[in-house]
């Protein structure tokens, strides 16, 4: 009997990872953090939601939605999306999630349950901590000779992502993920019309194989590369900067983006000036 | 701290959330920036993410930080995103820097801080110009002109859909959680303390009805969509190119293009 998903029900797995996840996003990015000393305790994530479809269906499309949810709503509609660095986001979330799916055998053994649904942060929060570290690097000239520098950021990011693993993992991963699926299981799957998952269900590929891991890996470094590009840029830049040496065609391109700005900023301000009197 | 907390709970409910986020896609069609092609602002925000990482003259970084800023300002955004930009670039700053000071670094520290900050302040202001002016389904036709795969251009438009859904359907259910339990006393402040965390432990909470609820809901969209042909037609070029043929550039985005490459390289021949 073949136990594995259809692609209708893993895009529905996909659009239901998506809104749950990304709902929570939108909540979890405004609910504020609490300070004491310099321990935070503020909500990282609501990740238990996409942790428990990832055990309760199909792990990559609860996985894959979970990223693309997290991006659209809480990236995208409050217009914080930070370019390519989200890539690093989407990558780690998307494995941590796939591999919390994968590596839960029995829906119904709330420990296993658990124990992953930690692991899963802390190799979240891990992958995040060292992406953070080397971007900091990147973005300083001359990071190591700033005088304190190098070590506060260290033990900032050190500090957040523990503070992250003990906090968000076990109040928001681990307790509510013990708690959610097993009142789920066999609940939810009807309303997708799936069969609900045990031991003997087929996912795509049965076992934890090194080539996922390896394919994990590999998403990890594309993601970090998509943080930083060559350094051929910066050669670019300081380039063009030391070609720029006659004062008059400085003064010349200057005046004229001036003029255009302002003939620009003229035209837009009246046309909004018509709009509103348009809309009174 | 405290009062702090408590005046962002007092302003965070969810319909003042809502109202926010759909008047921040749909609200503001009017303006400038959403008449601009959507392919347009997308190669414009790849060239505005990118480049602020590549540079470290402040003047430079200062330039290209008034030029986001007036292109947001054109946006008309809802306050709701401007202050979480503030808020997020100045507890970040911050905080790295009364860390680096218990670590032995001077004022001399603050100069890398705060170029730092305005790479970050740069990027996200070109992102919040680019996706917070265009409405959603003409940056998720954008995105798809670039290849970018159809599941996540259809998420965009589908996720602003279904949010007010979303909004309303967590409401209710949050809603009824309080009328069933008790809240705790929030006078004091362990009160407040406990009260936050009730807060916190009911939208925990109300995320299992809700994920019964949505997952009826998705089964019905996605069978809706597989009705109409959606694994199809995303396949299918001539349906594309249908879906596409609303983009068009015209005057307004090569104003906007010279205007962006002249205050460039004003900004370069300054520096």
């Amino acid at each position: 009997m073949n136990k594995s998903m259809t692609q209708s029900q893993k895009l529905m797995v996909f659009v239901l990872s998506m809104s749950l996840y990304g709902l929570a996003t939108l909540f979890t990015e405004l609910i504020p953090s609490l300070q004491v000393g310099i321990v935070e305790f503020s909500i990282e994530y609501f990740i238990f939601i996409p942790i428990a479809l990832a055990i309760l269906f199909d792990p990559l499309s609860a996985a894959l939605g979970a990223a693309t949810g997290e991006i659209i709503f809480s990236e995208i509609m409050l217009g914080q999306f930070g370019g390519l660095g989200e890539l690093e986001k989407f990558v780690t979330i998307t494995i941590a999630i796939y591999l919390a799916g994968r590596l839960v055998r029995d829906p119904k053994n709330v420990k296993n349950i658990a124990c992953i649904a930690l692991l899963a942060v802390a190799i979240q929060q891990l992958m995040g901590a060292t992406v953070d570290i080397l971007k900091v690097q990147f973005a300083i000239e001359g990071f190591e000779a700033v005088p304190g520098l190098p070590e506060s950021v260290f033990f900032t990011e050190g500090f957040a992502c523990l503070n992250d693993i003990f906090f968000s993992g076990i109040f928001f991963s681990m307790i509510p993920t013990a708690y959610l699926v097993p009142r789920l299981h066999g609940k939810i799957e009807p309303l997708l019309g799936v069969k609900p998952r045990d031991r003997e269900t087929q996912l795509s590929g049965v076992k934890l194989s090194p080539k996922v891991i390896g394919i994990c890996i590999m998403a990890f470094i594309v993601g970090i590369a998509g943080e930083f590009l060559s350094e051929v840029g910066i050669a670019i830049i300081d380039w063009e900067a030391s070609w720029a040496e006659s004062g008059i065609s400085i003064f010349m391109s200057m005046l004229l983006a001036g003029v255009i700005i302002t003939a620009l900023v003229i035209k837009f301000k009246r046309r909004q000036a018509n709009l509103e009197v348009m809309y009174d | 701290m405290k009062v702090v907390t408590n005046q962002l709970w007092d302003k965070f409910s969810i319909e003042f959330l809502r109202n926010q986020v759909l008047k921040n896609a749909y609200g503001n069609d009017d303006t400038v920036i959403a008449k601009i092609d959507p392919r347009t602002l997308l190669i414009w925000y790849v060239f505005f993410g990118v480049l602020p990482w590549f540079m470290h003259n402040p003047t430079l970084l200062l330039g290209l930080f008034i030029f986001v800023a007036v292109t947001t300002r054109l946006t008309k955004v809802a306050p709701l995103v401007l202050f979480l930009f503030c808020f997020g670039i100045l507890t970040q700053s911050g905080y790295l820097l009364i860390v680096s000071w218990f670590f032995g670094g001077d004022l001399a520290t603050l100069g890398p801080i705060l170029i730092m900050t305005l790479k970050v302040a740069i990027t996200s202001l070109a992102s919040i110009t680019v996706f917070s002016g265009l409405n959603p389904d003409r940056l998720a036709s954008g995105l798809l002109w670039f290849g970018c795969p159809d599941q996540f251009a259809f998420s965009i438009a589908f996720a602003y859909r279904i949010l007010p859904i979303l909004m309303e359907e967590f409401q209710n259910i949050l809603l009824s959680h309080r009328l069933r339990g008790k809240s705790p006393n929030s006078i004091g402040w362990r009160g407040k303390f406990r009260y936050l965390i009730y807060q916190v432990k009911i939208i925990m909470f109300s995320f299992l009805p809700l994920m019964l609820n949505i997952a009826k809901r998705s089964r019905t969209t996605v069978e809706a969509l597989e009705l109409r042909g959606y694994r199809y037609a995303n396949q299918n070029k001539i349906i594309k190119k249908m879906k596409l043929r609303q983009l068009g550039m015209g005057t307004v985005d090569v104003y906007f293009a010279i205007v962006s490459i002249i205050w460039l390289w004003g900004c370069f021949l300054i520096v």
